[in-house]
């Protein structure tokens, strides 16, 4: 699997490798984390359903999520990437890509899913040029609203996901 | 690489893209999911999951599940293979390989299974190295695949419950 290597002023964003299944794990077990995305912190059973299928998107689609490393640390604090999942929402969006991204707790508020966003549309550009893509993000996750914002995403659609409220933004093509 | 193998009707070999029209049928068919997981059928979205896992397995792992293809009709028919479920240490099919394998509805009933399984262990026994050990868990009413264990020289070694269902959990030497 080549996953292609993205670096940013004080990021690298990478595949996955097993080493990172520990951590992806934790990161997923905890409920600051999933109180925005899923609802409930993951089983180990889980995650590692979740982390295969990080993996098989890219190996099956060519794009998908990245590993995000601090380069201060040289630690995986997070991921985020490009998804094609076919989600049963309404108004659906399949075939276009969906922007996300999640992070440590500890490492939120520094501007790392800001500066991973604008690379990861940097690359999304080179690659499929400026297309629309849209994101999904829970009307009570402020800190990801201004995230997305700053990318250039405005909210176009309130719905619910799987039960959830959820809001949906786009990025329109220039 | 994910290898391919024949037997004398059918083709094991990697999932692509196009096959995911195949597998989601398959997942929202109530004969073949009775028995799997949940025993329920899986709506566009969570067999897309799936179908990424089975994707990522390999990458991650370098083993898996392959597609079964029916050699007369050129058709992807179903899936065998291996797989890491992580299970919990007090399952007692944890800590080893786990094989598994679905066939559509119209494929049941003509030895498919057991001429794919055996396919399998083959490359298995070189994969895994001789005498190493291989399980799987199969749904107490599950007949024609406890069949299959049987004939492919599986002994059932205990019993296990999940989703409040039953199941027997099988083992044997490569």
């Amino acid at each position: 699997m080549d996953i292609p290597r993205v670096e940013t002023e004080r990021l690298v964003l990478r595949g996955h490798t097993l080493e990172d299944f520990p951590s992806f794990a934790a990161m997923w077990a905890d409920p600051q984390v999933t109180r925005y995305v899923g609802g409930a912190p993951l089983s180990e059973e889980d995650a590692w359903a979740k982390f295969l299928r990080v993996t098989g998107h890219w190996a099956l689609l060519g794009h998908g999520f990245w590993a995000i490393e601090e380069k201060a640390s040289a630690k995986r604090i997070g991921e985020a990437g490009l998804l094609s999942v076919k989600r049963d929402i309404q108004p659906s969006f399949h075939g276009v890509p969906e922007i996300g991204w999640g992070l440590l707790p500890e490492v939120h508020g520094k501007g790392y899913a800001t500066e991973a966003g604008h690379a990861i549309l940097r690359w999304s550009e080179e690659r499929f040029g400026r297309v629309r893509m849209v994101c999904i993000i829970d009307p009570d996750n402020g800190p990801s609203l201004r995230v997305a914002g700053r990318l250039g995403f405005a909210p176009f659609a309130r719905t619910a996901y799987k039960g959830d409220p959820t809001v949906i933004l786009e990025r329109l093509p220039l | 690489m994910i290898p391919r193998l024949e037997t004398p009707r059918l083709i094991l070999r990697a999932h692509a893209p196009d096959d995911f029209a195949a597998y989601a049928a398959d997942r929202a068919d109530a004969r073949v999911m009775r028995f799997i997981g949940k025993g329920e059928t899986l709506d566009a979205e969570e067999a897309f999951r799936s179908f990424l896992s089975t994707a990522g397995h390999w990458a991650l792992m370098g083993y898996g599940n392959w597609a079964v293809e029916e050699k007369a009709s050129a058709a992807r028919i179903g899936n065998v293979g291996f797989a890491d479920k992580k299970r919990p240490a007090s399952h007692p099919a944890h800590g080893a390989p786990e094989m598994g394998w679905a066939l559509s509805a119209p494929a049941q009933g003509k030895g498919y299974a057991r001429e794919a399984v055996a396919a399998a262990l083959v490359w298995a026994r070189g994969h895994f190295g001789a005498g190493s050990r291989v399980v799987c868990v199969i749904s107490t009413d599950n007949a024609a695949s406890i069949r299959v264990a049987q004939n492919s020289g599986f002994r059932q070694f205990a019993t296990a419950t999940r989703y409040g269902l039953g199941r027997l959990v099988f083992e044997r030497e490569l």
